[in-house]
């Protein structure tokens, strides 16, 4: 099923949901009196195309996802053929309508949903560029890990303590360490933005998933530092902590939203 | 309507239901005679879908003014960006302008509210204190959920939502 282009799945809901009835008009003018209830088919299938192509977004549609539900209590009931017909034309025509409002209103399929098993293409192509640069010791890859994960799951006064441990060897990965902890401490005790704050240096920006914009406000400068810090704490871990993977892997999420910018 | 420190708020939908019944009962007893001698019951009937809503909003309200204290000790201020899937449980306090507002009518208001780092919705089971229009900056407390329980992205179950000067 991954492998079939939604394009197709989304032609295919009001062909087979419109197709079907006009099908069973054309037979019954042919002679064919089969029961209309039949023709509901086309209905019931483009239901569960809906409700996969709503299964496959990111966000989840709960109207396209119970459409299946729907066309089971509509269509079980025998129905002769001119309220059969009437029946399924107005399903077909909402289904259609659902499936422009899943497409406008619920983003894109292609959008990356991880499966928790492997690095978004994104996320990798970051940790791949940074590699050989981010020259972390296991123990920092370890401490970095365990920073990402403390601060992604919200115990901003773990990751404040795991940040504030031994400096790191390079200079670029203990001035993240040091920024997460300011911020880290700043969300923790609920504080308002201290001032002056914590920054990347210029010699840094290399490394850095997101470069510095010149011209911006403090507080974006303060938000853009802190991204870059977990961003650049991550690629550390990834690269030099392999079995601290599968946390890491549990908050590319997170990381991901940071990264998108 | 105050009941003790708690104001009840009762939706619009619930006071057209009442009206509807009650022309439809009025309308029953003057042309149907026989329904008049069932009115004993059905006039304390046609006042309990008032009572009911007002029971169970103070219930509710109640709920969530008891809780406040605890949410406003326990309560992290977080940007919206930082909000995630790992944080699901944890109660979270949120500033912002609210972008959209859902679904006041039924008591059960769904506010987007947008700070400088992003949007998310903040869903509430119960009616707000304040009347939170669009464009008012509020500061919401209140735990992490999924939209919809298992799934979903996450959202935030409002506990309290108040405005702040701009």
């Amino acid at each position: 099923m991954n492998k079939i282009n939604p394009r197709y799945l989304e032609l295919a809901i009001p062909v087979l949901s419109f197709g079907a009835p006009l099908a069973g008009v054309l037979a019954w003018r042919a002679g064919y009196e089969i029961s209309f209830q039949y023709f509901a088919f086309g209905c019931l299938i483009g239901s569960v195309l809906l409700a996969y192509l709503a299964w496959i977004r990111p966000r989840k549609d709960i109207v396209a996802l119970s459409t299946p539900l729907y066309a089971f209590i509509f269509f079980v009931v025998p129905t002769d053929y001119a309220s059969g017909l009437v029946l399924q034309l107005l399903y077909a025509l909402s289904l259609t309508l659902l499936l422009l409002r899943l497409k406008y209103r619920f983003g894109d399929p292609h959008t990356t949903v991880s499966s928790g098993k492997e690095l978004a293409a994104t996320m990798k192509e970051y940790a791949d560029r940074t590699r050989d640069r981010v020259r972390a010791s296991s123990i920092d890859g370890h401490r970095a890990a365990v920073v990402v994960s403390r601060f992604a799951m919200g115990d901003f006064a773990e990751a404040a303590r795991a940040a504030d441990g031994q400096p790191a060897d390079e200079a670029s990965l203990a001035r993240a360490f040091s920024i997460v902890s300011e911020h880290a401490t700043v969300l923790d005790r609920s504080l308002p933005r201290p001032d002056p704050f914590l920054d990347f240096l210029p010699e840094d920006s290399a490394l850095l998933a997101l470069p510095p914009t010149p011209g911006v406000s403090d507080e974006k400068r303060f938000d853009t530092a802190l991204d870059n810090a977990l961003l650049l704490l991550f690629t550390a871990a990834w690269n030099s902590s392999p079995a601290d993977r599968p946390h890491l892997l549990a908050c590319q999420g997170f990381l991901g939203k940071l990264l998108g910018g | 309507m105050k009941i003790g420190n708690i104001d009840v708020k009762i939706s619009i939908i619930s006071i057209l239901v009442f009206v509807f019944f009650t022309i439809v009962l009025i309308l029953a007893s003057v042309f149907t005679p026989e329904v008049r001698s069932n009115l004993i019951w059905m006039i304390p009937a046609l006042f309990m879908l008032l009572v009911i809503p007002v029971a169970l909003n103070y219930m509710s309200r109640k709920q969530y003014a008891d809780l406040e204290p605890e949410y406003e000790r326990q309560a992290k201020t977080v940007r919206v960006r930082l909000i995630n899937e790992n944080m699901i449980g944890k109660i979270v306090r949120i500033e912002g302008v609210v972008e959209r507002v859902h679904f006041q009518f039924l008591n059960r208001p769904q506010y987007s509210i947008a700070d400088r780092s992003g949007a998310i919705s903040c869903k509430m089971f119960t009616s707000p204190d304040e009347d939170i229009k669009v464009n008012d900056i509020v500061e919401v407390l209140g735990q992490v959920i999924r939209r919809y329980i298992v799934s979903g992205e996450p959202v935030i179950n409002c506990v309290s939502i108040r405005k702040k000067e701009s």
